[in-house]
């Protein structure tokens, strides 16, 4: 969330600058609005929409109830990279999401050790085995030639979605 | 069958050559009462080079990890190894188990302990316009562990990181220092004053 926000914020700070230097004095606002009431909730409405444990759990219970969806080192106090590694947690989750459409049961993890890319994801069986093998090929083969640095991939797959509660 | 037979029977001679190599008067008195073995029998450890071809080998000088160099060993007073994360849970069982390794190795584990933990806050608006007064808080934390061992060897030192590293859990990130001793640099070794280079001020 903060590295989201801070990448904003240089973008912000790049639009000031051309603004400022091409002499009009209009005044931006710099720092990232975020509504922490309504981010990442579901709210509660009639008792009839199963949510899963991930989505059940507000943020701030982010290392208390719940884990992290994305584990690199760049947000640790010292490193660095971390607005690259938010642009590709982006990208990777949106590759998975189209990939492998209505199959994912919940969000994917993306764990980083080294050099190696691991994401973790757990499916619904939606479809043959053997077309999960080709997805799993063809994304790993991808991905990693996008990036540059092995990609495995580590599936679960379920019956049906895993509910935790009615919202 | 005839095939894994064959691979089998290839890997034995290999480890027969392998212990040929580094203990020649062992793997003699074993091939003298080696008779036992069923692939081998009273068979000689020497193989042919078309054998070695086969097997992918070329030179037997490789199929042993040791080597041995003439100049002496690095040596380390503390070897420092500092970890990282945001879970401090995962920092708890790194530790027990680098201390885990370091005490099956053989090294002298100083201390292992826990700086204090470094907390980033932000301060951002809430809303997207306006209500300036209303602002939200965001913290990412960062755990520490530092584990220290002392008077440990170049290469121990070496395979010990090269296990852990290997090891390590994601998000979480490591930084080693190491202390040595090293020898004066020759132009101070001896005061100025006692070699009559300074000459004398005033006067």
């Amino acid at each position: 969330m903060a590295t989201s926000l801070v990448r904003q914020t240089k973008l912000l700070s790049i639009v000031t600058s051309q603004l400022s230097s091409a002499a009009c004095f209009r005044n931006i606002h710099c720092t990232a609005a975020c509504l922490k009431n309504r981010a990442a909730r579901i709210r509660v409405a009639k008792g009839d929409k199963p949510v899963t444990y991930e989505q059940a759990y507000h943020p701030h219970h982010i290392g208390h109830r719940k884990g992290w969806l994305s584990q690199h080192t760049s947000n640790l106090q010292g490193e660095d990279g971390a607005a690259e590694r938010v642009v590709e947690d982006v990208f990777i989750r949106r590759f998975m999401y189209g990939t492998f459409h209505g199959c994912l049961a919940d969000e994917i993890v993306i764990k980083r050790r080294g050099n190696l890319l691991v994401i973790c994801a757990v499916m619904i069986q939606k479809l043959l085995p053997s077309k999960f093998y080709f997805l799993i090929g063809y994304t790993e083969e991808l991905l990693s030639h996008f990036y540059k640095c092995p990609v495995k991939i580590e599936m679960q797959t379920v019956e049906e979605k895993v509910v935790y509660k009615y919202l | 069958m005839a095939a894994c037979v064959w691979s089998v029977r290839s890997v034995r001679v290999l480890s027969e050559i392998i212990h040929g190599h580094v203990l020649p008067a062992a793997a003699a008195v074993r091939h003298q009462a080696g008779t036992s073995r069923s692939l081998h029998g009273a068979r000689a450890p020497a193989v042919s080079a078309r054998h070695l071809k086969q097997l992918g080998v070329t030179s037997l000088r490789s199929l042993s990890q040791v080597s041995l160099s003439e100049e002496p060993d690095a040596l380390y007073q503390k070897l420092s190894v500092r970890v990282k994360g945001h879970d401090r849970s995962v920092l708890d069982s790194f530790e027990f188990f680098a201390s885990l390794a370091a005490r099956e190795l053989g090294l002298s584990l100083e201390r292992a302990f826990e700086p204090r933990k470094h907390t980033e806050k932000l301060t951002l608006l809430k809303s997207v316009h306006i209500f300036k007064k209303h602002r939200v808080q965001y913290e990412t934390r960062t755990h520490h562990r530092t584990i220290e061992i002392s008077r440990v060897t170049g290469s121990s030192a070496r395979v010990y990181l090269e296990y852990i590293q290997r090891n390590l859990p994601e998000g979480v990130a490591m930084e080693v220092t190491k202390t040595s001793v090293e020898e004066i640099p020759e132009h101070i070794q001896k005061p100025l004053w006692d070699e009559g280079k300074l000459e004398p001020c005033g006067q």
